[in-house]
């Protein structure tokens, strides 16, 4: 019997699942967690694929690049594909209590269609090809913002519309220049063939300024708080998990593999930006008073570390940069959908009016905190591994400067965590009405913050899965 | 962001923002006057591959064939666009106007016109300038100029018979990859003697689709009708 080419199912089983969505908006809840859970088969499908044999290409139409397009995976890709996978899924259940039949209408075909954007963005190996997963994914992520309605989102949602197609513009014009000197767009083709010239130059800053824009990095991470904080909460936590880490992979993809020669001051570069985003993230979540806006500044600040690695550019440094990455996936997750939980509880989430939350959502709040130990980087979390990695890197590399912010940008952590926890157990001076929160929310929420700290209990083997066709160089060296 | 905050900035803001822009304006000028021939693209391996596409316009072997894929993603983005507009509201559809008779008669002439026109680009797409793309913006145009024009809004197709006709591409186009994955072993793999009527054939459904789609991108909101209200 032939082999499932599982790569292709990954893709187009949620897109069908987004078309039978679109088709049928009654069904639209169960043919939704049919393809979520269908979806989860295919990753460990695949997944097993990867274990047994190594890294996979497969060509698309049978045609291989440079003519046609390959898709290609890895542990790199293997990695993002589950935790895509694993908050997908999350995510799908929430949404279950949380839409109201007709706004689930909408939500289905347009999260089926983002979530086909992710798995083929994670699996091309085609910078063209990149791009339209792009487009793909900018396009659903700024109509599911649109999604909670009002002034604030619509205006968020159109800022980050404009945002989106102007990074994916530049994007493109890089693309253009790259084909135009070595005429092919796959990536491994481009790595043999890149020669140092000024309009590389000018494709690699175009690329990587309008992946950085996508990406949200300090001072390029103005349109994210309003867009995050004012979508509806499973979108909130779409966002943050996974739409942001999406561009940030391409970055990491070109920078491992197409950019090289371009030496270390770009990489210092972003180290410096790094830095500063974790430091102006944290103070700024710690001045906030919404709870949902409190949760995006710890966005931008968490989104600073994985740009740490660019200046180390040690096999370690990166594989602690992607281990943040996946456990901050997880664990802003389940922050965005224990705020949501709390704001369906209070009707505000307004931080000082908290009211003994912590006694009254009890599910929610260990959720809550439990992320918090993730994202503060506390063990045993997969934030602590995460950040250890990237510790050990720069004492390695002699760049002890790195551990002042990671040690800065821990404390900001905890001093924001912990406000709102404070909150949650006090009286709050009026009392208000409340309304009940499901329970699939309630467990949702907290089964991503104990993902996340499971990925701090089982480190070996997601470190194991890195190895797998090597992306990150072979050995400690690097 | 609002006027008010707009009218904040400062002038230094403003001038460091047109240097910036100076700065960035010059270099992606410097590249580009620095640039070398072409390198070797891929027209020679389009070339050479021309004889199994089952096409002769090079254009529309490499849009539905070799980047078939590529392709194939575009027409959801298409689709993801209209939901986009979709959730942001609904569009006015009951209304009823009285177009002048001379309006009337100019598109009960011109719409026929401009689908037969639409058919041609289709087929002519195969070997020469055309295709799928240009025929389904000549439909939404012509779409467009009769639910401008018609006395009467066609609610009644508003409901699965729109939803049809916007999946019908992408459908199609799936379907077909699809069954090919399961028949001749490769997802969008078209067996050479074969290919020239799948690719007629997904590009007439894709015309249709792309058609309907621009035109219902025209309402500017989801119709008032259907379960999508």
């Amino acid at each position: 019997m032939r082999q499932i080419p599982w790569e292709v199912m990954l893709i187009m089983l949620p897109l069908t699942g987004a078309m039978a969505c679109f088709f049928w908006p009654r069904r639209a809840i169960t043919l939704g967690l049919i393809t979520a859970l269908g979806v989860v088969v295919c990753v460990a499908g695949l997944g097993w694929r990867v274990l047994e044999q190594g890294a996979q290409r497969y060509a698309v139409g049978g045609w291989n690049a440079p003519l046609g397009i390959d898709l290609y995976a890895d542990g790199l890709s293997l990695l993002m594909l589950m935790v895509t996978a694993v908050v997908g899924l999350g995510i799908s259940v929430y949404s279950i209590g949380y839409f109201e039949r007709r706004q689930a209408a909408h939500f289905w075909p347009l999260w089926l269609f983002l979530w086909t954007a992710l798995n083929a963005l994670f699996l091309s190996a085609d910078i063209f090809n990149l791009y339209v997963t792009l487009e793909l994914l900018g396009l659903a992520a700024v109509a599911l913002v649109a999604l909670a309605g009002g002034a604030n989102a619509l205006t968020a949602a159109m800022r980050y519309l404009l945002v989106s197609l102007l990074a994916s513009l530049c994007y493109l014009l890089g693309v253009a220049l790259l084909y135009h000197n070595f005429g092919s767009v796959d990536i491994a083709i481009l790595a043999q063939r890149v020669e140092l010239s000024p309009a590389v130059w000018a494709a690699m800053g175009l690329m990587s300024a309008g992946l950085l824009l996508k990406s949200a990095l300090f001072p390029l991470h103005f349109w994210l708080p309003p867009a995050h904080a004012s979508a509806p909460a499973p979108v909130s936590a779409l966002l943050s998990a996974l739409v942001v880490k999406a561009s940030f992979y391409i970055l990491l993809r070109l920078w491992l593999e197409i950019f090289p020669p371009a030496g270390a001051a770009p990489g210092q570069l972003f180290g410096v930006l790094g830095s500063a985003a974790v430091l102006w993230g944290g103070i700024q979540a710690l001045r906030q008073t919404r709870l949902k806006l409190l949760i995006a500044y710890s966005t931008v600040a968490q989104l600073g570390y994985l740009f740490l690695a660019f200046p180390l550019a040690s096999s370690v440094a990166w594989k602690g940069s992607l281990y943040l990455l996946l456990s901050h996936a997880l664990a802003k997750a389940a922050m965005f959908m224990a705020a949501g939980n709390i704001l369906r509880f209070c009707g505000h989430d307004r931080i000082v009016g908290l009211d003994r939350v912590a006694q009254r959502l009890p599910v929610t709040m260990t959720a809550f905190a439990l992320a918090g130990v993730s994202i503060i980087g506390l063990p045993p979390s997969g934030g602590f591994i995460g950040k250890w990695m990237l510790l050990e890197a720069a004492l390695r590399a002699g760049q002890w400067w790195w551990v002042i912010i990671l040690i800065l940008g821990g404390l900001l952590a905890g001093a924001y965590v912990f406000k709102v926890i404070g909150y949650a157990f006090t009286r709050a001076g009026v009392l208000r009405q409340t309304s009940r929160v499901p329970m699939t929310m309630e467990w949702a929420a907290l089964a991503m913050a104990l993902a996340a700290l499971l990925l701090g209990l089982v480190a070996l083997w997601p470190l194991s899965l890195m190895e797998i066709g090597l992306p990150f160089g072979g050995g400690d060296a690097g | 962001m609002s006027a008010a905050g707009r009218s904040r900035h400062s002038p230094a803001f403003r001038w460091g923002l047109l240097l910036l822009l100076l700065t960035v304006a010059g270099g992606l000028g410097y590249a580009l006057l620095t640039l070398p021939d072409q390198a070797v693209g891929l027209s020679e391996q389009v070339s050479a591959n021309m004889a199994t596409s089952g096409v002769q316009n090079p254009v529309t072997a490499v849009l539905i064939n070799f980047r078939g894929y590529d392709t194939l993603l575009e027409m959801a983005v298409l689709l993801v666009a209209l939901l986009g507009v979709w959730s942001l509201g609904s569009a006015e559809v009951h209304r009823r106007i009285d177009p002048q008779p001379v309006l009337s008669l100019l598109v009960g002439g011109l719409a026929p016109l401009m689908i037969l026109m639409a058919g041609y680009l289709l087929w002519v797409g195969a070997n020469a300038p055309g295709g799928a793309f240009q025929a389904g913006s000549v439909l939404a145009a012509a779409g467009i100029l009769l639910l401008l024009s018609s006395k009467r809004f066609p609610v009644r197709l508003m409901g699965w018979p729109l939803r049809i006709g916007l999946l019908l591409g992408l459908g199609t186009f799936t379907a077909v990859g699809m069954t090919l994955l399961f028949v001749s072993g490769g997802f969008l793999q078209y067996p050479s003697n074969l290919a020239g009527a799948l690719i007629l054939f997904i590009e007439a459904a894709a015309t249709l689709s792309i058609g309907v789609t621009l035109a219902a991108l025209f309402l500017g909101g989801r119709p008032q009708a259907g379960p999508y209200r």
